[in-house]
């Protein structure tokens, strides 16, 4: 048995380059690539997170504080391209869905490990893409995130090149999903079949379906709209006819099933955290499984809910609305599958089930008002007010971003070997979660008295909900910085984990050591188990794992 | 540091062995894989053609009129000699899996010649287009009171015709590359799965031609000139 | 391994030999309908004549030189999903801007800009 991890020797794209670095740059290793991804991710994230404060406190007060109107356009515009297209987008199954995925399902490595490696390196130019503009002539886009024409196509700012980045991250997206797909149909270890599946399994494959599907005919529209810059064809334009409502249509086409792509392989760590630390079988697992393929289908025919207030007709009006109250049933499903689960269990209160929990209470707020912003009357109410600002904050942030957190604690361990200190990652939980809910929740208020968002300025009035939110802010920002720095102080100076510190069911704990071999199982087992098997709240399924056949 | 496939066996509980599927030579996984990657761009033809019909529910009038107007000789010859060179693609294909490489590599070649006289034939196209005051930024498609809906179908039929052209270029490019790889023996009638690919990829092409040409240039024939 | 076999088979060789060269003719056939359609039949339905011959010449293309036919079941369980998506996007896009309600009042949608 090799007892060397990955972290110490990998496989290359090419050659066999001595130094350190080189080796990290050229690796083809699952589990590697998900790490790079996560520094260059988490990176921009606190660059994002960064602009994100200078807005608030620009909004302390009425009037001007820092900088003026024509910044803070392009500072949310700039603040929503990181975070979707770089940050959030990638998300989950980048990280996760590398490192995790391959090792869940025994299997060696995805099914197209070069294809990983390049799809990476697209990536990262798609980032620097992105930033080059910031440094452009015009400066960087003032559009917003979701580049609306004909506006995109007039302004002066640097858009073109935002629309070639948001390509070539797109391009990535898709690449890594169909990675993912043919991973999860191909290598799944003898006798796994799609019901023996782990539930986070379930998400990467829901989410590579979205990420294949959708992904292209945003793509196909970003690059009509630089044929209608550089050569006018017209369909964006209204001087030639062009309907911006169809701009609208094919955006939203992509980037409605894309927040499913976000949640989706969310809440699959949450499938995984909430077993583990409940001590049972997940309740319901073929629901929960089905209810992530639901969700990325239903996902798919909603998006006409943003074009509400858009010159849409009323008849598509009444069809989206309609579809769009779907979404909260499988979504429903889960939650009580969840909450089942949970039920009469001796609950481990470690500190990936704590943000698990968290979670559920901030996304069943996010959850609700998107539903309540579903009704077509609520909704001009509310449409483009500081309460869909919410709405998407504690869906996204409070869902996805807090639940890759939860990951993060759940799986350091088959990272790094080690284990970060419990009370501070408790702490720092803390302090997240209650800077996050001061930060967010006025806004629902604001937003409700009509407050507009994407506004320099405001009247006196919403004065006091903005003070709040910028000290809910702060919060949030040192809750994250002490919560980095445990993890990077667990990383280097933890005590070593073991492999299965948990005593979880999964196949990804039953690695011979921690961190992960390069070669991932040593023997790959046969599964004829489901993978949430516990009894008086040990795992059922027992493994020699010399031979890696069952003992139990 | 290569990464070959170490043959590996999964034991179950009554001792039987089940082989274990790993991503090197994945045949099979290297087709769906593919047949995936062509999903997106049919979902990007897609979109592109959402578009068209888009403003053809808008202006159905301008639409036949400027469809009697293209040149359906022209399109009709590209149409069926890209019928023809995805035959001479497939043939070249089993020419392959029956052990033929060099005859194989002539039903490339004779697709790679086919595909460039089709873009030799767009250009002509192309090129009349202009001379009657119809192109991207030129002539009628920015003259003020032209019709609206003759102007988007003609930006659509630049952009779409364009796009398509392009993956035209690409396929011919991945002939080359993959002419390349069978002369230096990375292809091979035992291992062709990059030949099965290109052409599915060419295979593509031709079906999007296929909706291509009759939307352009046939919904407005009954009119004629 | 069953799956990853690419063997070479001449028998078999023969018999798809034949299949390609019966699917050429029927495309040609099916294009040469394309041509005189407008001029013989349903003149006054020539958008939706043309896309029923295409869909035709699409499923030569795609069951046969594309080997969907004797491809794994999933691999057309996956088209078929992938097309039924298209399908919804265009039916209730389309659906969309055929009801718009307020067609006349703007030149956009009414199409005469003055």
């Amino acid at each position: 048995m090799s007892a060397k991890s990955y972290l110490e020797e990998t496989h290359t794209a090419f050659g066999h380059p001595k130094s350190k670095i080189l080796q990290w740059l050229l690796t083809i290793d699952h589990k590697r690539i998900g790490i790079m991804y996560a520094v260059v991710m988490f990176f921009f994230f606190f660059v994002a997170v960064g602009i994100g404060m200078t807005m608030r406190a620009e909004l302390w007060e009425p009037g001007k504080q820092l900088v003026d109107p024509h910044t803070f356009n392009q500072l949310f515009t700039l603040h929503g391209v990181i975070m979707i297209f770089i940050f959030i987008v990638p998300g989950i199954p980048a990280i996760f869905g590398n490192i995790i995925m391959p090792l869940m399902i025994g299997a060696k490595d995805v099914s197209f490990p070069r294809l990983n490696w390049a799809n990476f390196w697209l990536y990262v130019i798609g980032c620097i893409v992105a930033l080059f503009s910031l440094w452009g002539e015009n400066g960087f886009a003032d559009t917003g995130w979701t580049f609306y024409a004909p506006y995109s196509l007039t302004t002066s700012t640097n858009v073109i090149p935002v629309l070639v980045a948001a390509f070539l991250l797109g391009m990535s997206s898709i690449l890594t999903g169909l990675n993912f797909l043919v991973t999860i149909h191909r290598l799944r270890a003898p006798g796994m079949d799609f019901f023996k599946m782990p539930l986070f399994v379930w998400g990467i494959y829901a989410t590579g379906w979205i990420q294949l599907l959708a992904t292209p005919v945003v793509g196909i529209t970003l690059i009509l709209a630089m044929l209608e810059k550089y050569f006018g064809i017209g369909i964006f334009d209204p001087a030639k006819g062009g309907d911006p409502v169809l701009f609208e249509h094919l955006f939203w086409i992509y980037s409605h099933p894309a927040v499913y792509l976000m949640i989706l392989p969310a809440f699959g760590v949450m499938s995984e955290i909430i077993p583990t630390f409940s001590r049972k079988e997940i309740f319901g697992y073929r629901t929960v499984a089905l209810s992530s393929a639901a969700i990325a289908g239903i996902g798919y025919l909603v998006w006409g809910h943003h074009l509400f207030t858009s010159g849409m007709s009323d008849l598509a009006k009444t069809i989206f609305s309609f579809l769009t109250f779907f979404v909260a049933v499988p979504t429903g499903i889960k939650f009580y599958d969840w909450v089942a689960t949970m039920y009469k269990a001796k609950i481990v209160l470690r500190a990936p089930m704590v943000w698990a929990l968290g979670t559920m209470i901030t996304f069943v707020i996010g959850g609700l008002t998107g539903v309540t912003i579903t009704m077509i009357g609520g909704d001009i109410h509310l449409q483009d007010t500081y309460y869909s600002v919410a709405h998407f904050h504690y869906a996204i942030l409070g869902g996805v971003v807090f639940l890759m957190f939860a990951g993060m604690h759940y799986w350091f361990p088959i990272i790094t070997g080690k284990m970060y200190n419990e009370k501070n990652a408790i702490r720092a939980f803390a302090l997240i979660f209650v800077g996050f809910n001061l930060l967010w929740f006025p806004m629902f208020i604001a937003g409700y008295y009509g407050m507009p968002r994407r506004y320099f300025d405001y009247l006196p009035e919403f004065a006091i909900y903005h003070k709040i939110a910028f000290v809910g802010g702060v919060m949030l920002v040192i809750g994250l910085l002490w919560m980095f720095y445990n993890l990077i102080q667990g990383w280097r100076k933890g005590e070593p984990s073991g492999p299965n510190p948990w005593n979880a069911t999964t196949l990804e704990w039953h690695l011979p050591m921690a961190p992960a071999p390069l070669d991932n199982h040593t023997k790959v087992p046969y599964v004829d188990f489901r993978p949430y098997e516990y009894k008086h709240g040990e795992p059922v399924v027992k493994f020699d794992y010399e031979t890696m056949r069952r003992i139990d | 540091m290569a990464h070959e496939y170490v043959p590996e066996v999964a034991i179950d509980r009554e001792g039987n062995e089940h082989l274990v599927q790993g991503w090197q030579d994945d045949y099979f996984g290297g087709k769906m894989g593919f047949w995936l990657f062509m999903f997106t761009e049919v979902m990007m033809f897609s979109a592109m053609f959402l578009t068209l019909s888009y403003y053809y529910t808008l202006h159905p009038q301008d639409y036949t009129e400027a469809s009697a107007h293209l040149n359906r000789l022209l399109g009709g010859f590209n149409t069926v000699i890209l019928l023809i060179s995805a035959w001479t693609m497939g043939l070249g294909l089993l020419k392959m899996r029956s052990g033929d490489v060099s005859g194989a590599k002539k039903f490339i070649l004779a697709t790679m010649f086919i595909a460039a006289l089709f873009l030799v034939v767009k250009g002509f196209e192309w090129h009349e287009e202009y001379e009657h005051g119809i192109f991207l930024g030129h002539g009628h498609l920015i003259e003020e009171g032209y019709p609206l809906g003759k102007k988007l179908f003609y930006g659509m039929y630049f952009t779409m015709t364009g796009l398509h052209g392009f993956h035209v270029l690409i396929g011919i490019g991945l002939m080359i590359w993959l002419l390349k790889r069978i002369n230096a023996g990375k292809v091979t009638p035992e291992h062709h799965i990059l030949h099965f690919n290109i052409a599915l990829y060419w295979d593509l092409v031709h079906l999007i031609w296929v909706f291509v040409f009759p939307y352009f240039y046939m919904i407005g024939a009954a009119h004629g000139h | 391994m069953a799956t990853n076999e690419q063997t070479v088979d001449t028998a078999l060789y023969e018999r798809e030999k034949g299949t390609y060269h019966k699917i050429l003719i029927g495309l040609l056939i099916l294009t040469a309908i394309t041509f005189v359609q407008p001029h013989l039949f349903l003149a006054h339905a020539t958008f939706e004549a043309q896309l029923l011959i295409g869909f035709a010449k699409a499923w030569l293309i795609v069951a046969y030189y594309m080997h969907l036919k004797s491809e794994k079941p999933v691999i057309g369980i996956m088209v078929a999903f992938a097309l039924m998506l298209v399908l919804f996007f265009f039916v209730t896009t389309i659906i969309d801007v055929h009801h718009f309600q307020f067609t006349d009042e703007s030149y956009i949608t009414n199409g005469t800009l003055k």
